[in-house]
């Protein structure tokens, strides 16, 4: 009886994972991908993006603020 | 992109063990295989729409109606009426590489920049949505007591509508009944149009505004800036990416479905520009009658503006419209940072999950929807001016939020063929760069005439 429960199941898992894709099941979505190799420039940017955004960002909350 | 056992080829290796999230998404997955197999095109465009709609039709908050009412009620029928379907042609491309880099890599934005980019990006990027976020659900929170006094009912009943349909949501465990709730409720956003009919604005002032841009605002510069940093921040917004793209792997999109992704995308964008500018041509309605002067909006509202201009009618669909703004934004927006926490912080994100499997994802849900609530309960806080800057602040911090959209839908090892073309490319550098300047403009004018070196 529980051979054909652990069957059961194991059929059932069989019809399921038929319907994902092999990277969409959770095991796989777990694995970590690799990190990607992002240059030098490209990080400069990325941090001057980052400034930027801090300031701007800085000056709208101050205005917000003093207008209180 | 498996990284499982990069020596063997991905059929070749066994079957993984099954878990409760699988076995959901494989049901809603096998609904899928059914109708392609039967040919039935729109069964299949109704199963697989929802991410697209919702991160549209959520940005239709309260804050983004109030600004586009603000809009209407200041300048009139003219340049900000097809700035609108403008800046939804942009949220467009933003979004469709969402749902592209969603449905390619089966994960979700905060779990790529962390495991692509490291953890300091992931927790700036995380940190910022974050800050938005909570703004931005008190500007949700303060559309919905704004719809609710219409009906003479406080802040109290907003608070907790609010956080109550949070949970309520919350408990089927389903991605599926999650999305077909919030969609069910998306639908009522188009009350905003039926009160744009009922005003019955002139047809002629609506096509002269889209077909000319004009006329353009005049008057205050700040302000003119405040609302383009505002009308931006109402169409495509930092929280948008992460709901798509986390939405599309919940949902358990792939490459296959990239066509019915792109539909759901433009379909939520055509929808939700027709309904804000629905807002636009109401509050129109409010020229030259007071519409000028938003913060005197802020006791009575526009609902009740619009009530005692154009009939009871009209401000009882307007303020029905707000509730459902911010209803639903409430319900996206939560999500969007439960999203994004859990998978900053490497933790599981999805509502094919139990409580217990995702605890910091259900909790951050509930926390972020309660605390904006707590704040609207506070006297004598500025609820209309906090749901206005919630958009400019969201405008400021996109850019950054953008460029890993674009990194990630460049990245060939990732994405493989579906990577970026380059007309998506320079489309999508544009938007940065226009979408930096509007921001940049607002808060380097306000700041200059704050310190008083601009007057």
């Amino acid at each position: 009886m529980r051979q054909t429960d652990e069957q059961q199941r194991d059929e059932y898992e069989e019809e399921m994972v038929m319907f994902l894709e092999r990277d969409q099941l959770v095991a796989d979505r777990r694995q970590p991908l690799p990190p990607a190799n992002i240059g030098s420039r490209a990080e400069a940017a990325l941090w001057t993006l980052r400034i930027f955004v801090l300031i701007v960002g800085a000056m709208v909350i101050y205005t917000f603020c003093a207008k209180l | 992109m498996s990284t499982a056992r990069p020596d063997l080829a991905p059929e070749d290796l066994p079957a993984p063990p099954l878990t409760s999230e699988d076995v959901a998404r494989s049901l809603d997955r096998s609904r899928v295989q059914r109708a392609r197999e039967r040919s039935s095109r729109w069964y299949l465009l109704w199963l697989l729409v929802g991410p697209g709609v919702l991160a549209m039709l959520g940005e239709n908050d309260g804050p983004s109606m109030i600004s586009y009412t603000a809009d209407g009620a200041i300048y009139g029928l003219g340049f900000f009426l097809p700035f609108i379907v403008l800046t939804f042609m942009m949220a467009i491309v933003c979004q469709e590489m969402s749902m592209r880099v969603g449905a390619v890599t089966h994960r979700g934005f905060g779990q790529l920049i962390l495991e692509r980019y490291g953890r300091s990006w992931a927790w700036l990027a995380a940190g910022d949505l974050l800050l938005t976020n909570l703004v931005t659900l008190i500007g949700e929170f303060v559309a919905i007591r704004v719809g609710l006094a219409y009906f003479h009912l406080g802040s109290g009943v907003a608070a907790l509508l609010g956080v109550v349909l949070v949970l309520f949501t919350l408990s089927g465990r389903r991605y599926w009944r999650w999305e077909r709730i919030v969609l069910g409720l998306a639908i009522f956003n188009g009350l905003f149009l039926v009160a744009a009919i009922l005003v019955k604005p002139h047809l002629e002032h609506i096509g002269h505004a889209f077909a000319t841009f004009s006329p353009l605002p005049h008057g205050n510069f700040n302000q003119i800036l405040l609302l383009l940093a505002a009308t931006i921040g109402a169409t495509v917004t930092p929280w948008m990416v992460f709901f798509q793209q986390s939405a599309s792997a919940d949902k358990g999109l792939t490459p296959r479905d990239l066509r019915q992704g792109r539909l759901d995308t433009i379909t939520g964008a055509v929808l939700a520009g027709i309904f804000g500018c629905g807002a636009l041509v109401a509050g129109a309605a409010l020229l030259g009658r007071g519409g000028n002067s938003v913060n005197g909006f802020a006791g009575a509202g526009f609902p009740s503006a619009l009530s005692h201009l154009a009939g009871g009618t009209v401000g009882t669909l307007f303020a029905l419209g707000m509730i459902e703004a911010g209803a639903v934004a409430i319900l996206t927006i939560s999500a969007s940072t439960g999203y994004a926490i859990s998978e900053s912080m490497g933790r599981g994100s999805s509502f094919n999950l139990s409580f217990r499997e995702a605890a910091p994802f259900y909790s951050i849900n509930v926390v972020v929807a309660a605390v904006a609530a707590a704040v609207i309960l506070i006297p004598g806080v500025p609820l209309l001016s906090i749901a206005i800057n919630a958009n400019v602040l969201a405008t400021v911090l996109l850019p950054f939020t953008l460029m890993f959209v674009l990194m990630l839908a460049n990245d060939r090892q990732l994405m493989g063929r579906w990577v970026n073309g380059v007309g998506t490319n320079v489309l999508a550098l544009a938007i940065v760069v226009l979408v930096s300047v509007c921001g940049a403009a607002y808060g380097i004018d306000s700041f200059l005439i704050q310190i008083h070196v601009l007057s």
